[in-house]
C-alpha cells in the first residue's frame, strides 16, 4: 500500500465517486416523491387502495436491492424494455427507496396530531388542502432525520451497480485494482471516499435529529 | 331583551339525533333548539356525549338518525351529502376545541389566514388584513408573527377563536375551551367569549365553568348518559335542580 498508488489512481476513483453520487441523487429524487405517494395511499381511507399499497410496499421492502437491480438491467430487456446501466441503477434504487421511504414517511404523517386534522376539517378545509398545508409539511419534517439516514444507506447500496458494469466508485476501484494488483490500497482508497461522504452525512443526520427533538 | 320565541329565528335545531359507536349509544334521541343570538351552555359528567353532540352539529361526526339544521341548512342522517355541502355546513359553524389544535408549523397570522384563502377564496392580502383585525379583537395584535408554541395556552385558545371567527360563522361551538388552562389563563378566554356573546353571536358552550354558565348563558342544558336530563334558565337549574343526578353533578363540580 503506498501513497503513489493513490496519487496515480485517484482520478479514476473520483470519476467513479461522481457517478455514484449522481446515481444516488437521481434514485432519491425519483424514489422519495414516489415514497410520499405510497405513504399517502397507504394512509388512504379507501380500503382497497390502502391494502394494495401496503402489499406493494412489503414486496418492495422484502426484495433485496441487488435483485431489483438485476431484474431491471437483465430482466426487463427480455420483455423489450432496455435502459442504460446508469438508468437501470437509478430506477432500481429508486424503487427500493420508494418502498422504504414510504414507511418512514407514513410514520411521519401519522405523527401529525389528529386534532389538527379535525380543526382543519372544522374550518371547512377539504381533505386535499388539509394534506397539503397541514399534514404533509409536518409529516415530512418529522421524517427528515430518518430519511437522511436512509439516503446514506442508498449511497452505499449504489456500489451494487458494479454488477451491471456501471462505472461507479466500486467498479472503478475493482477494475483499477485488478489491472494493477494493488487491491488493498485501491479498495482502501475507495472505502475512504465512501466514508468521506457518509460520515459527514451521518453527522448531519444526528444534528437534524437533535434539532427535531428540540422543536417538538 | 326577550322577544317571543316565534319572532327569533332558529340557528341550530337538533331533531331526535342518535349517534352510536358500535352498540354503544352515545347520543340517545337528543333534540335541542338554539335561537339566533342565544348562548346555550351544556354541562354534564364526562362521557355524557357533550363533545359528540358538538361534533355532530358541524358534521365532524355523522349521526345515525335524526336531523341537524344549522342556519337553515338541514342534513338528515343517512342522506348523501356532497363535499361542497359539507364545507358550506362547517363554514357556518365555527368550532373551538379543548386542546386549541393550532397548526404549530405556521405562524399565528397564517393560522388564521389559511382557511380564509382556501375556503373563502380570499387573497392573501385580504385574509391577512382580516386576521390582523381579529387578532386585535382578541387582544393579541402583537403575536401575528409568533409561532403558537411561543404563546401561552390562553393566548393559543384566543388565537383559535380568532381562527374560527375568520370564516364568519353564524354559530360558534366551544368544547370545554378552558379545561386545559390554568384558571387565570381561562379567564382571558372567557372574557373574549363573553364579549362575543354580548355582540350577539349564537353560541353553544360545553363547559365546567359554572360561573360562566350562570352569568353568560341564556339557556342551560344538563346532559347525562347521552340524553338531555333537564334544561332551562341557568338560574333556575342552579338554584333548584329537577333531578338528583343534576344535584350530585353540580355538587361535585363546585367542590372541585
Ligand atoms: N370515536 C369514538 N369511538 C368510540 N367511542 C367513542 C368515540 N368518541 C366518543 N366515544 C364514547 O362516547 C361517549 C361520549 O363521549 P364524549 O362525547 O366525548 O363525552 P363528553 O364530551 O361528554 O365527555 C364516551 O363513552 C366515549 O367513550
Ligand atoms: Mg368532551
Amino acid at each position: 500500500m503506498s501513497l503513489s498508488d493513490w496519487a496515480e489512481n485517484y482520478p479514476a476513483l473520483l470519476s467513479g465517486l461522481w457517478v455514484s453520487i449522481r446515481v444516488t441523487a437521481l434514485a432519491l429524487g425519483i424514489g422519495m416523491p414516489l415514497g410520499l405517494l405510497l405513504a399517502l395511499s397507504a394512509n388512504s381511507p379507501k380500503k382497497v387502495l390502502r391494502y394494495v399499497t401496503i402489499g406493494v410496499v412489503e414486496i418492495g421492502r422484502g426484495t433485496p436491492a441487488l435483485v431489483v437491480l438485476q431484474i431491471v438491467y437483465f430482466g426487463l430487456p427480455t420483455v423489450d424494455v432496455t435502459f442504460s446501466s446508469f438508468f437501470s441503477a437509478a430506477i432500481a434504487l429508486a424503487l427500493t427507496t420508494a418502498a422504504y421511504t414510504s414507511e418512514i414517511l407514513r410514520g411521519g404523517l401519522q405523527a401529525v396530531p389528529s386534532g389538527e386534522v379535525e380543526a382543519a376539517s372544522a374550518l371547512g378545509m377539504v381533505n386535499r388542502d388539509t394534506l397539503r398545508f397541514i399534514v404533509i409539511p409536518q409529516g415530512v419534517r418529522v421524517a427528515i432525520p430518518p430519511l437522511m439516514g436512509f439516503a446514506v444507506l442508498i449511497f452505499q447500496a449504489s456500489s451494487l451497480a458494479y454488477t451491471i458494469a456501471l462505472p461507479e466508485l466500486m467498479s472503478q476501484a475493482y477494475s483499477t485494482g485488478s489491472s494493477t494488483f494493488r487491491y488493498m490500497s485501491i479498495l482502501g482508497l475507495a472505502g475512504l471516499m465512501y466514508a468521506a461522504i457518509t460520515i459527514p452525512a451521518s453527522w448531519l443526520t444526528g444534528r437534524a435529529e437533535r434539532r427535531m427533538a428540540r422543536h417538538l | 331583551m326577550t322577544l317571543p320565541a316565534t319572532r327569533q329565528s332558529v340557528a341550530i335545531e337538533l331533531d331526535s339525533v342518535v349517534k352510536r359507536y358500535g352498540d354503544h349509544t352515545v347520543l340517545d334521541n337528543v333534540s335541542l333548539s338554539v335561537r339566533e343570538g342565544e348562548v346555550v351552555a351544556i354541562i354534564g359528567p364526562s362521557g355524557a356525549g357533550k363533545s359528540t353532540l358538538l361534533r355532530c352539529i358541524n358534521l365532524l361526526e355523522r349521526p345515525d338518525s335524526g336531523r341537524i339544521t344549522v342556519a337553515g341548512h338541514a342534513v338528515d342522517a343517512g342522506s348523501e351529502i356532497s363535499n361542497k355541502e359539507l364545507v358550506a355546513h362547517r363554514r357556518v359553524a365555527g368550532m373551538v376545541f379543548q386542546s386549541f389544535n393550532l397548526f404549530p408549523h405556521l405562524d399565528v397570522l397564517r393560522n388564521i389566514s389559511l382557511a380564509q384563502e382556501r375556503v373563502l377564496g380570499r387573497s392573501r392580502k385580504d385574509a391577512d388584513k382580516r386576521s390582523k383585525e381579529l387578532l386585535d379583537r382578541v387582544g393579541l395584535a402583537d403575536k401575528a408573527a409568533q409561532y403558537p408554541s411561543r404563546c401561552s395556552g390562553g393566548q393559543q385558545q384566543r388565537i383559535a377563536i380568532a381562527r374560527a371567527l375568520a370564516l364568519e360563522p353564524k354559530v360558534m361551538l366551544f368544547d370545554e375551551p378552558t379545561s386545559a388552562l390554568d384558571p387565570e389563563l381561562g379567564l382571558e378566554v372567557l372574557a373574549v367569549m363573553r364579549e362575543l356573546a354580548d355582540e350577539g353571536m349564537t353560541m353553544v358552550v360545553v363547559t365546567h365553568e359554572m360561573q360562566f354558565a350562570r352569568d353568560v348563558s341564556d339557556h342551560l342544558v344538563v346532559m347525562v348518559d347521552g340524553a338531555v336530563l333537564e334544561e332551562g334558565p341557568p338560574e333556575e337549574i342552579f338554584s333548584k335542580p329537577g333531578h338528583e343526578r343534576t344535584r350530585r353533578f353540580l355538587r361535585a363540580v363546585l367542590e372541585r
